[in-house]
């Protein structure tokens, strides 16, 4: 199974679009990012944000059901009142 | 203008060109250089450093505008609020590293709202200030670059995210790892450590399996990296990610040594209660600028010097108490206690460059006063050490002391005399007594209700004659 997952044949087309992402390096960073460690970013990241704006944009349509309802709960008990 | 030389530059602010820390006249401070201006003038103009004090993210300072440095690389120099006691990430428990984590990704989020980003991510950054953890490095921040990666993501995993999950996935001494690999636990090495079952999570495949795979088939490699950026969509979503990645690691304190001591011990009700009364009329009476609980256990006596406003590290060697103590602190917004791990048989090391960029536990000393209950008979009978060595050590950490002594015949030493009988003829309370004279002056003693055991209280003999 690790050798399925890890084999070079799985791994080069991340390796290809990984040499296409890459970003300079900054001159003036005392840390070292690694070239590695910023390919891997870049790949993970690139799925993250397309993630995360779902979830954001989940937020915020329920957050807009809840603003309905509870708008309509409490019109439903100013009426009763 | 008043000039003043640097004196005393701490060893351990080499790292970042953009400034270091020094002393003057036993006083704190830190200098901005010159290359960092425009940084520095964007933290304090953005509204970053206001909306990180206000969320207790950050240490707060003091711009010193009398004072100008002989050096021409100073832009300005800054006093940086004090922090009571340094510790480490090693000696941390499983939360205190986890709530370390989040901070500094609370940090970045923040720093991204205002156009900022952090530009390291270490672990000793981090500090323990009144219960809650907090940066300590003012000169962390750069103005964010659009479609730049997060630089410090490789040191974020390193001192953090691996840790943790060896933590919590391997063993819980795991953290210990820290003190060998003082820039972080190497991805290849956490690799090999963490058990497959980690890998079902997609985080940590990608952020510990798939990124050590990344490292070790770049290592070599020159790219020309000039093609395509990173959107802060995607920036924004590797720090949800890693957030989240953080909050699942857990880990729960069970089946340890000490975990369950007080339920163990012989202790009744009544010789509890009148533990209790005679430590805190002992502090009452010395009233120490601070303390250190060795062997602290869950830290119920920690927390009468607490109620009375005394500063106080609560150490123990074992995580699963000094967890359920520093959980404890937590959920009782508890500001004068600081959990520590640590075994006091073998105390953190001088560490890193010279071996002066992290303190030796003595270094940070001493503590004006020590708490020392139940833990003479493990240092005496345990681990061999005469009376004559444990008053010496005592004498260098501490002012005063407040020292439990238990007797042979004790239910808790005979069980560590189970096998060695013969060998501690010198363990009585005379020769206890008559060694640590030597050292101390004994101002008072009482024997506990309920119980063979008794409490000193000692001050420190100058001279050791």
């Amino acid at each position: 199974m690790k050798n399925i997952i890890y084999s070079n044949q799985y791994i080069r087309p991340f390796v290809a679009i990984a040499l296409l992402l890459v970003w300079p390096h900054n001159a003036d960073a005392y840390l070292d990012p690694g070239t590695g460690s910023y390919v891997i970013q870049l790949i993970i990241a690139g799925f993250l944000g397309g993630i995360f704006a779902l979830k954001i944009f989940w937020k915020q349509i329920n957050l807009f059901f809840i603003k309905i309802f509870s708008r309509n709960h409490s019109n439903e008990k100013s009426k009763n009142q | 203008m008043k000039k003043a030389k640097i004196n005393n530059k701490l060893p351990s602010s080499f790292r970042d060109p953009s400034g270091f820390l020094f002393y003057r006249n036993n006083l704190l401070y830190r200098q901005i250089n010159i290359r960092y201006k425009d940084n520095y003038n964007l933290l304090m103009k953005s509204g970053l450093y206001d909306a990180l004090i206000k969320d207790k993210l950050l240490i707060a300072h003091k711009e010193i505008s009398e004072q100008k440095v002989e050096n021409k690389n100073a832009y300005k120099i800054i006093k940086p609020e004090l922090i009571n006691f340094i510790s480490y990430p090693y000696e941390w428990c499983f939360s205190q590293l986890k709530n370390a984590a989040l901070t500094t990704l609370a940090i970045q989020k923040k720093s991204l709202e205002f156009g900022m980003s952090l530009k390291d991510a270490s672990a000793y950054n981090i500090q323990f200030n009144k219960g809650k953890p907090l940066l300590i490095d003012t000169l962390s921040f750069e103005k964010y670059q659009e479609g730049k990666p997060w630089i410090a993501y490789k040191q974020f995993c390193e001192h953090f995210l691996v840790p943790l999950a060896l933590m919590s996935y391997n063993h819980i001494q795991l953290n210990k790892l820290l003190q060998i690999y003082l820039d972080g636990i190497p991805l290849d090495l956490a690799n090999s450590l963490l058990p497959a079952k980690a890998y079902c999570k997609l985080s940590l495949l990608s952020h510990i399996k798939f990124h050590s795979k990344s490292q070790k088939h770049f290592s070599d490699k020159k790219i020309n990296m000039d093609k395509h950026k990173m959107s802060r969509l995607a920036i924004k979503g590797l720090i949800d990610n890693l957030e989240t990645s953080i909050k699942n690691l857990k880990w729960q304190p069970s089946g340890t040594e000490w975990a369950n001591y007080y339920k163990e011990t012989n202790y009744s009700e009544v010789s509890m209660q009148n533990k209790k009364q005679i430590v805190g009329e002992f502090l009452e009476k010395i009233k120490p600028k601070n303390l250190w609980d060795l062997g602290a256990n869950t830290g119920i006596f920690s927390q009468i010097a607490s109620d009375k406003g005394i500063p106080t590290i609560s150490f123990d060697i074992d995580p699963a108490v000094v967890e359920k103590n520093y959980l404890k602190c937590v959920k009782t917004d508890e500001k004068n206690i600081l959990p520590l791990i640590i075994d006091i048989t073998n105390p953190s090391p001088a560490i890193g460059w010279e071996n002066q960029e992290r303190l030796s536990l003595l270094e940070r000393g001493p503590a004006d006063a020590v708490l020392a209950l139940a833990l003479l008979h493990h240092l005496a009978i345990s681990n061999n050490l005469p009376f004559d060595k444990i008053a010496y050590f005592f004498n260098k950490i501490c002012n005063y002391l407040i020292i439990e002594f238990i007797p042979k015949d004790d239910s808790q030493i005979q069980k560590l005399l189970l096998n060695r009988e013969g060998i501690f003829p010198n363990y009585t309370k005379q020769d206890f007594e008559h060694t640590f004279s030597k050292y101390f002056i004994i101002e008072k003693s009482f024997e506990i209700k309920d119980s063979k055991r008794s409490i000193y209280l000692m001050q420190k003999k100058n001279d050791n004659s």
